[in-house]
């Protein structure tokens, strides 16, 4: 039976490790056992892609190894330093440990869920005190990422990698191929969204991951414009949800109804008579579609184009206006 | 279930994890690495079978009885590891999210603040790439910490809370269980009221208060909130909704059975919910964008109230 994988790569970090001098590529092959198999049984490639695959895992998992090109008379050396791979004092109290443990488990996500849980197993390792014990709390925040575009893209931003994907637009009928530089991820209001530069439009844009059809594809080179210092993510999708609006809509609004819209009103309601009152709301992105949502409970006064889109949309429902599906 | 990569990270930190605890206990050590004692067995058969140098026949001497744990090696093969970037993105990202959560108490903000101040310092430049990733929890911070203040003195809850699918302000009585915040924050509380589980959206409590009456929720298994946090039931009624290529956001919006293409780039959105009447602010909202097929009943409210809305906008009204 083949040997498992896990076995191979804590074979090969632990030589790594506890090696004071560069070992070649031969000397590792020789004393993992799974090595030796594969180049018994398979062929000198077969070992090679193998070694290179473990060398990029144990990378991912934090460890540095250093490659001297010349350590052995010419043969390239592979070490992992001590020194380099050594967690620094960490000194965390109880508390500290507590609150960060429950941070921890917020990750839905299996790559992330399970990189959160070995920070926590290495600062165990470490001696932090955690409590041993996996209390369930009353208190439950949670990142999901249930998106097919989340992990190519989180490892994408973080290795400054282009990608290219295909992308449907809020509204349009079909998908556009998009070649991207990604900076940041954002999440709000349990939606993923990416930022970046889009080469083709020459400019920054925002994406819904949950719009990416197919998949995620990471291009060889480098970016090519500068990051920003800063990305603002949230600004830019909240101005699409609607948020940030500079214009004031009036609408009537029954007594005791629409309670979500009444919480947006920008002052108090004014009573129109027994039955209605009036108020102000910011006029954004999308309020047409929130005020068709209450029927006859919502009165639009004005501006006019939302009023007029407001009564559209209820002809739509009544069957006087042509639906679009 | 672990793959090779987590199973092998773990095995990193176990080796050092024992080492410092001669016959430490099975039950404890799943415990404490958050995996079960048939995993934990399961590493505990493998790292024996790890050389600790190139040199070769030295290895790992780990050996168990199925109860304690036992460690042999007398030399220091391995040292608590750096955090990769993957580690500390995921850490920093989450205690930051959880630090900004509106109504968390403030002793536990600030112990999570230092926690980050103090993994920013140990993981050096792992944590570079955790400021390309942010999250946002929204609550509401005052209705948040009223109940967290009840959960922990374990007393009943009085909510005045807009039931959206209803249409109305309704009054409640509600044990409360937990919180849960993805992007908005949940109350999960046993409404006595309509003597069932209930989620509560905090956005929607028009008036909270905190009663001397202590909780006293039934004994629940906490819900499996993995495929989402409305989870409807196998024999709620079917709703179908034909949206247009505007309408698809209503597939990532609602946990549905199936979203089926249509040729105009549209889908066919098969969802379930236990009163499809709840549905009626959809059937409204989506306009042009799509309809409701099924049920009939509800198609014909929203119409209803379509036709009673555009009544106010005929001549001579407002």
């Amino acid at each position: 039976m083949a040997i498992a994988k896990a076995e191979r790569l804590m074979n090969l970090a632990l030589c790594l490790m506890n090696t004071r001098r560069p070992l070649s590529k031969k000397e590792l092959r020789e004393s993992v056992e799974a090595y030796r198999e594969a180049w018994q049984q398979g062929s000198e490639d077969a070992f090679n892609r193998m070694f290179e695959r473990d060398k990029d895992d144990l990378r991912e998992l934090g460890l540095i190894i250093d490659v001297d090109e010349n350590a052995l008379d010419g043969e390239v050396g592979y070490l992992a330093r001590r020194d380099r791979n050594r967690l620094p004092e960490i000194a965390l109290d109880a508390e500290e440990a507590a609150a960060l443990a429950l941070a921890a488990r917020v990750w839905q996500q299996a790559k992330m869920s399970g990189a959160a849980s070995g920070a926590l197993q290495k600062l165990r390792a470490a001696g932090v005190p955690f409590a041993e014990e996996r209390e369930h709390g009353a208190l439950e925040p949670r990142i999901p990422g249930r998106e097919a575009a989340f992990e190519p893209l989180l490892v994408a931003a973080r290795d400054r990698r282009p990608v290219t994907f295909e992308y449907r637009k809020a509204g349009a009928a079909t998908a556009e191929p998009r070649s991207v530089e990604p900076w940041a991820l954002e999440c709000w209001r349990g939606h993923w969204y990416l930022a970046g530069w889009d080469r083709d439009r020459g400019s920054a844009r925002v994406f819904r991951l949950s719009r990416i059809t197919g998949k995620v594809r990471s291009r060889a080179g480098a970016f090519t414009g500068d990051v920003p210092e800063h990305v603002d993510v949230r600004a830019v999708v909240a101005r699409f949800a609607g948020e940030g609006a500079t214009a004031t809509a009036v609408v009537r609004i029954r007594r005791g109804a629409a309670y979500p819209l009444r919480q947006r009103a920008l002052d108090d309601a004014r009573p129109v008579d027994a039955d209605w009152d009036e108020l102000d709301i910011p006029y954004g992105n999308g309020l047409g579609a929130d005020l068709a949502e209450y029927g006859p409970d919502v009165i639009v006064i004005g501006p006019e184009d939302l009023r007029a889109d407001v009564i559209d949309r209820l002809r739509a429902v009544a069957g006087l206006a042509e639906v679009q599906s | 279930m672990s793959n090779a990569i987590d199973q092998t990270r773990r095995m990193l930190s176990l080796v050092t994890y024992l080492r410092e605890r001669p016959g430490a206990e099975v039950a404890e050590v799943a415990r404490a690495f958050g995996i079960t004692e048939r995993e934990l067995i399961g590493d505990l058969n493998v790292l024996p079978m790890c050389g600790t140098s190139f040199r070769g026949g030295d290895l790992l001497d780990i050996d168990t009885d199925g109860e304690r744990i036992w460690w042999h090696n007398v030399d220091d093969v391995a040292q608590p590891l750096r955090l990769a970037a993957d580690e500390a993105t995921a850490l920093l990202v989450a205690a930051r999210a959880v630090a900004g959560l509106p109504g968390l108490r403030e002793r536990d903000r600030q112990a999570l603040t230092r926690a980050v101040a103090k993994i920013e310092d140990a993981a050096g430049e792992s944590a570079e790439s955790a400021a390309r990733i942010g999250v946002t929890f929204e609550a509401e911070g005052t209705v948040f910490a009223d109940i967290d203040r009840a959960l922990s003195e374990g007393r009943l809850i009085w909510l005045r809370y807009w039931s959206h699918g209803r249409g109305e302000l309704t009054e409640r009585e509600v044990d409360p269980i937990r919180l849960v915040t993805e992007g908005h924050t949940y109350l999960e509380g046993w409404c006595r009221t309509s003597e069932d589980r209930r989620t509560f959206r905090l956005d929607r409590i028009a008036e909270i208060k905190v009663l001397d009456e202590p909780a006293n929720p039934p004994r629940l298994q906490p819900r499996d909130l993995s495929a989402g946090l409305v989870a409807p039931d196998a024999d709620d009624p079917q709703v179908v909704v034909e949206v247009g290529p505007g309408g698809r956001w209503v597939a990532e919006y609602y946990t549905h059975d199936s979203a089926e293409e249509l040729p105009d780039g549209g889908l066919r959105i098969t969802l379930r919910s236990a009163e499809p009447s709840g549905l009626r602010p959809l059937a409204l909202r989506l306009g042009r964008d799509g309809r409701i097929t099924a049920p009939p009943q509800l198609a014909e409210q929203a119409r209803t109230a379509a036709l009673a809305a555009l009544e106010h906008y005929r001549d001579g009204q407002v």
